[in-house]
């Protein structure tokens, strides 16, 4: 059994993003002072030049939300609020819990963007403000219920072979038996049967294509936990699946 | 079965509990040539691990393909219309202190 790097809650400070909290991830770092050198990785076009534009208007939409422009926070709102809000979403899987977040969200980068100092990228300080504010969400509802994620994972025999012999291939029967919404919705179910560190590791990773590094930024994780933590996501949904279809998660 | 345990035998130093822990590393790339190898070989005697990589490429792809949901055009209206509030009473505020710091 893999064994988890980091504590099972991700320890976030009551406030969903404290300064200190922000000064961690925005602390100077020579190597990346300097500001144009951000870019909109996640949502900039492909071609080099444009890229290139792209990182200097956001480097300029930044100074301006430090500046206080009114009409920055409405850019950086039209720029990013569809992806947040789907992150927001996805993490706590009621629509009037996730209006709050995003709102509190945007106005939080408002009023803290003259923190942020270029040492990750702006989309990537954004994503945290919004896992730490829907995490934070969760925790104080104490809707966050105890998952057992042991009885759908694989096991093994002493000697290290599967426990259950053979292990079937389902993977063509699903979509023989489902529609693909049909599919998306058993799925969105067995997401919300998640711990939401880990459905955040899955959004961000699976959802929004963030790398393991970016994730372990926005999470406050190391890498090696972002990735053990996506492993025995996946191996719970995998056994979810397996278990739905009637075969054993092993 | 006498079969089974024949391709067993002829596995590398890898079980199928070790496979288990590297198929994250194997479907990125991530895993050392030998190691790579060493996974291959397993999975050319062992189709019970090929059943379970399969499975676990599908459960990544249905999650890879879970569709974005548009932000309602009435929560954008919500949102934008509390920023705006939010930001002409913080206005308010700082105009109050300017104008208190200038008597």
């Amino acid at each position: 059994m893999m064994r988890l790097e980091q504590p099972e809650v991700l320890a976030i400070r009551e406030e969903e993003m404290t300064m200190s909290a922000c000064e961690t991830l925005m602390a100077p770092n020579p190597a990346s002072a300097n500001v144009s050198a951000l870019s909109l990785k996640s949502f900039a076009p492909r071609r080099p030049t444009k890229r290139r534009k792209s990182a200097q208007d956001e480097a300029r939409l930044i100074d301006r939300l430090k500046a206080g422009d009114q009409d920055a926070l409405e850019e950086v709102f039209n720029l990013y609020s569809a992806k947040l809000y789907n992150v927001a979403l996805r993490i706590l899987g009621d629509a009037g819990d996730t209006e709050e977040v995003i709102q509190d969200v945007f106005w939080m980068a408002y009023r803290k963007a003259k923190s942020f100092q270029g040492n990750a990228q702006f989309s990537t300080w954004l994503y945290r403000l919004t896992v730490n504010a829907a995490l934070g969400k969760i925790r104080r509802s104490k809707k966050n219920k105890e998952v057992e994620y042991e009885e759908f994972l694989p096991r093994f025999q002493k000697d290290g072979h599967h426990a259950v012999r053979p292990v079937v291939d389902w993977s063509d029967t699903l979509d023989e038996k489902y529609t693909s919404r049909e599919v998306q919705r058993l799925l969105g179910k067995f997401l919300d049967q998640l711990k939401p560190i880990d459905k955040s590791v899955i959004v961000l990773s699976d959802l929004e294509g963030l790398s393991d590094k970016e994730i372990a930024v926005a999470l406050d994780l190391t890498v090696s936990a972002v990735k053990t933590r996506l492993h025995r996501a996946r191996l719970f949904l995998r056994g979810k699946m397996a278990v739905h279809l009637g075969y054993t998660a092993a | 079965m006498a079969k089974r345990k024949q391709s067993s035998k002829a596995l590398t130093a890898k079980t199928c509990r070790q496979m288990t822990d590297l198929v994250l590393g194997y479907l990125t790339g991530k895993l050392s040539p030998n190691v790579k190898r060493e996974f291959e070989q397993h999975l050319a005697v062992c189709p019970d691990c090929v059943n379970f990589l399969n499975t676990y490429k599908k459960t990544v792809a249905v999650t890879k393909s879970v569709q974005q949901k548009d932000l309602p055009a009435r929560v954008r209206d919500n949102l934008l219309t509390f920023l705006r509030k939010r930001m002409r009473r913080l206005g308010a505020v700082l105009l109050y202190i300017v104008t208190q710091i200038a008597i």
